[in-house]
């Protein structure tokens, strides 16, 4: 799905496009912020920042094996829900910062969304944090399975 | 003589990989593989060049010459472990040697309700096998725990455990503690009850000479690839009287005498259990390894390791927040440091360790038991072999001070 920002031409009265992207509005000044890292161990800090402000935190005690995220190296789980305005909610949690982190930028994204737009959701975000080197093949899975694991409860929300 | 470690390093062609992020990789996940010399790598290739064709089959020269390669390494292997060639069955490693003892042996010669002792200590691949003999053949699996102050088996349990004991099933030295078990006395214990012994020598064999025979072990399994070699090789090395007592475990091709629309008759000895095609190129790979392992005295190996154990397990130490599992600097400890961070997880550290270009092992490092007896879910581990440097433990304590210092 490509998510677009327009302004309005006062002139002709038409809306031009601004920006083209694959995310939502939400995760720009995230990306920029990701983008605009210094080196790898700032953008490390920055997820270990991102770690701590989960919006929709999953407490330990509600870990367990129906929602730990398989073929993640650390303890990751996932819920997904609708909230009371029929919106997408996910709450997460993960006993590693890097991949809480992660967790948190895909709940600032989902959330709200309907579920028909988180299944259109591309995991194109890590790159343009530039997080690409970051994940390597067995964390980019960890992190493809928590991005899966999401779009699969959306799908069964449709 | 002392080891020349620059001349060592410049037999291993990947020790000079520089990696993505354009850090210099130092290499301290030993544990789980050691990397190979440049004699082992060109001795499989040579094989693939030159004379690649099935062992034990044909009679074309190539057959021949692949034959004669894949004995000679059994040759040379078997002695390096002071035993003959009869008493070596190559296996895919030290997970399948095990598995060999259980199918091959067990299977043969166990009943309801006899007592196979292991320990907390062992590595999954010298736990689920017992396990799943218990299933089928009802045999009682026994624990011995370790003591978790002194990190060590617990001999006073493992006695009293001894009781009744058909089999005892014991890691040669723990691939998350580092601790060398005292084989020579567990053998001679359980020998005492009329047990037979395998030891685990996965980890063990990379740190110092095993000489079989004269050992008294019934059964050990290495791998391959710990010590130099290819991975997808290792062996299971038996007593003759005890392989005479196995039957087969794998079924095919080359293990058999003749085979009829009626039944089966089988080889004996090594090659009843080698069905398949065999690894060539990695028997092959593996003894150009104990070849090039032999130039050392492995005394002096295991010197050089411990001085590097001692040394980061020290400095470690001495930074907040730092708990070793283990004593990395005891006189037989295989170099294998078991730690963790009580600021910064697991996974997080080892992550932000590998941006350093150091690589090591982080999680349960296949010994879930251990893990619970020490009342963690995973650790760090770091651990070293012949080819590291004492510049790469102090370029890995700086970085790891600086890592803590950021990140805590």
């Amino acid at each position: 799905m490509i998510y677009r920002r327009v302004r309005l031409n006062r002139i002709n009265m038409e809306e031009e496009i601004v920006a083209e992207r694959e995310w939502p509005e939400q995760l720009d000044e995230i990306i920029e912020e990701f983008a605009d890292c210094f080196d790898a161990m700032e953008r490390y800090e920055l997820l270990f920042e991102y770690a701590q402000r989960m919006p929709t935190p999953l407490a330990e005690a509600e870990w367990d094996d129906q929602n730990k995220v398989h073929g993640c190296q650390s303890n990751a789980h996932v819920v997904c829900s609708l909230d009371e305005n029929g919106r997408f909610l996910m709450r997460a949690g993960a006993d590693a910062q890097l991949v809480q982190g992660l967790m948190t930028i895909t709940a600032i994204a989902v959330n709200g969304m309907t579920s028909t737009e988180v299944v259109e959701l591309k995991p194109v975000y890590a790159d343009a944090m530039g997080l690409r080197n970051t994940l390597t093949p067995s964390r980019a899975n960890g992190f493809l399975n928590m991005f899966e694991k999401v779009q699969t409860a959306a799908q069964s929300m449709m | 003589m002392a080891l020349d470690i620059e001349a060592i390093r410049a037999d291993f062609p990947i020790l000079k990989r520089v990696l993505p992020n354009g850090k210099q990789l130092v290499y301290f996940d030993n544990a789980a593989t050691s990397q190979k010399p440049r004699c082992v790598i060109d001795a499989m290739s040579r094989f693939y060049e030159e004379y690649n064709s099935n062992a034990h089959r044909a009679n074309h020269t190539l057959a021949d010459e692949a034959t004669a390669a894949l004995e000679s390494a059994r040759a040379r292997i078997s002695s390096y472990f002071g035993t003959g060639p009869a008493n070596l069955i190559y296996t895919s490693g030290a997970t399948e040697a095990i598995n060999l003892v259980a199918y091959g042996w067990g299977r043969y010669n166990l009943e309801r309700d006899d007592v196979i002792v292991i320990t907390e200590m062992e590595h999954h691949a010298d736990i689920v096998p017992w396990q799943e003999l218990s299933k089928t053949h009802g045999v009682e699996v026994r624990f011995v725990p370790i003591d978790t102050k002194t990190f060590t088996l617990d001999m006073e349990a493992f006695e009293v455990a001894l009781d009744g004991a058909k089999l005892v099933c014991v890691v040669h030295t723990s691939n998350v503690l580092g601790v060398r078990n005292p084989i020579e006395r567990i053998i001679e214990m359980s020998h005492a009850v009329g047990a037979k012994v395998l030891i685990d020598a996965a980890q063990g064999a990379p740190h110092e000479r095993i000489f079989f025979d004269s050992s008294g072990a019934d059964f050990v399994a290495i791998s391959s690839h710990k010590m130099a070699g290819p991975t997808g090789i290792g062996c299971l090395l038996v007593k003759t009287d005890v392989m005479a007592e196995m039957g087969p475990f794998m079924t095919g091709g080359s293990m058999i005498r003749r085979v009829t629309t009626e039944g089966t008759t089988f080889q004996e000895g090594h090659a009843m259990f080698e069905t398949g095609t065999p690894r060539i190129a990695e028997a092959i790979g593996w003894g150009a390894a104990v070849e090039w392992l032999a130039q050392f005295d492995m005394r002096e190996v295991h010197a050089h390791i411990n001085d590097l154990a001692s040394w980061t397990s020290n400095q470690l130490l001495d930074i907040p927040g730092i708990k070793i599992y283990g004593d990395p600097s005891h006189k037989d400890s295989s170099g294998a440091i078991s730690f963790l961070h009580d600021g910064i997880q697991s996974q997080d550290l080892a992550m932000l360790l590998d941006e350093g270009g150091f690589a090591v092992r982080t999680g349960h490092h296949c010994a879930q038991p251990l893990m619970d007896a020490l009342g963690v879910p995973a650790t760090n581990r770091a651990s070293f072999w012949i080819y590291n440097t004492l510049d790469e433990v102090q370029a890995f304590i700086e970085y790891l001070r600086f890592i803590c210092e950021r990140f805590a």
